[in-house]
């Protein structure tokens, strides 16, 4: 179920602003709590694929401890990619607890 | 001395996996050994096992490469849907410019050869227009297809259907092509070489290098489908 989604969560956790993947896998596991404990190399083909599209933009600067890292920020269009996918999301979700919530037995026909 | 060698080792075989896109390799191994020299420096203790745990949760290289194969080939597939319409519209532009120098140069056809030229012709034209409208349709349906994140049934069957409207474009195409070397050997027939026949055999040569181009470029592509889904399977299988 996971994988149907990694590219909202992805976007959702590039919100906060930009980073690089090991800062948005490290993003991912703390705002669900370790829930969404992926193969961190997973986020790499979802960054790649996201930046394809023009949802993200990739750029390579050097990091303190000298080495070139890329780093990811959503873009115009990304960030109303997500926020579309929030709201397909909160539909769902209401959706699904409503479900759960009305779990009164069936009334018998007489 | 063994630290450095674990993530060099599996940044390597990562990007060996990745050979089928060589900038993607590269871009790749400078971007997951940072990652995992970061990996490594965030824990609480570093060396050969604190490697070993960085790559462990960083996943399987030939699986991460196969979610990688998906977007390279959705990539390839767009090329081969522009390609078809490029290819086409070549064709046609040859075909007028040596329309344009047999009226520049007075070059009459055959006249024994009228009547079979008109049905040539014929073929000529409704092959170009049917390769010029199942290009456009292949192009389109390749350009709103949704790449999925891991290669499905589905999309493998979608990518076969494009694979097939693109070799209908194609046989239309070799068709016209053929029609033009009929037409142009029709008008070239009886009379003596001259330097005024270039244009219309490089033309030819245009038009039958694009028919090549595209053949090459669809075979490559139903390889690379094949390929991947192989591949994918494997992937998944070893997970």
């Amino acid at each position: 179920m996971l994988k149907g989604h990694l590219d909202m969560i992805v976007l959702a956790a590039l919100s906060a602003g930009p980073a690089h993947g090991y800062a948005v896998i490290e993003e991912i596991k703390r705002r669900s709590g370790g829930a969404f404990d992926l193969p961190e190399g997973t986020i790499y083909p979802v960054l790649h694929r996201l930046e394809q599209a023009g949802l993200l933009a990739g750029r390579w600067v050097t990091a303190d401890s000298g080495r070139r890292r890329r780093v990811y920020a959503l873009t115009r269009r990304g960030d109303r990619a997500l926020g579309e996918q929030r709201a397909v999301w909160e539909r769902f979700s209401d959706a699904v607890g409503s479900l759960f919530r009305g779990n009164r037995p069936w009334k018998r026909p007489a | 001395m063994e630290a450095p060698g674990l993530i060099s080792e599996y940044v390597e075989r990562l990007a060996g996996e990745l050979d089928f896109d060589p900038s993607l390799s590269r871009r790749m191994r400078r971007e997951v050994e940072d990652h995992l020299r970061e990996a490594v420096a965030a824990g609480p203790v570093g060396g050969p096992e604190a490697e070993r745990r960085a790559i462990e949760n960083f996943g399987d290289a030939r699986a991460i490469a196969a979610q990688f194969a998906i977007g390279s080939l959705a990539k390839r597939a767009r090329r081969v849907g522009v390609a078809a319409v490029l290819m086409v519209a070549a064709v046609f532009i040859a075909m007028k410019a040596r329309l344009v120098w047999y009226g520049v140069m007075e070059c009459p056809a055959v006249p024994r050869m009228e009547a079979l030229g008109e049905i040539v012709a014929l073929i000529d034209r409704y092959s170009l227009w049917s390769s010029f409208f199942v290009g456009i349709a292949s192009w389109l349906y390749i350009d709103r297809l949704r790449v999925p994140a891991v290669f499905t049934a589905e999309y493998r069957v979608r990518l076969q259907r494009f694979v097939f409207l693109c070799s209908v474009a194609t046989a239309a195409l070799i068709a016209s092509v053929i029609s033009d070397g009929v037409l142009t050997s029709f008008r070239l027939a009886g009379t003596g070489w001259s330097v005024e026949f270039l244009i219309p055999v490089l033309s030819m040569v245009i038009e039958i290098a694009c028919a090549g181009m595209l053949v090459s470029h669809i075979r490559g592509m139903a390889q690379r489908t094949a390929a991947t889904g192989h591949w994918s399977a494997i992937s998944g299988r070893s997970r």
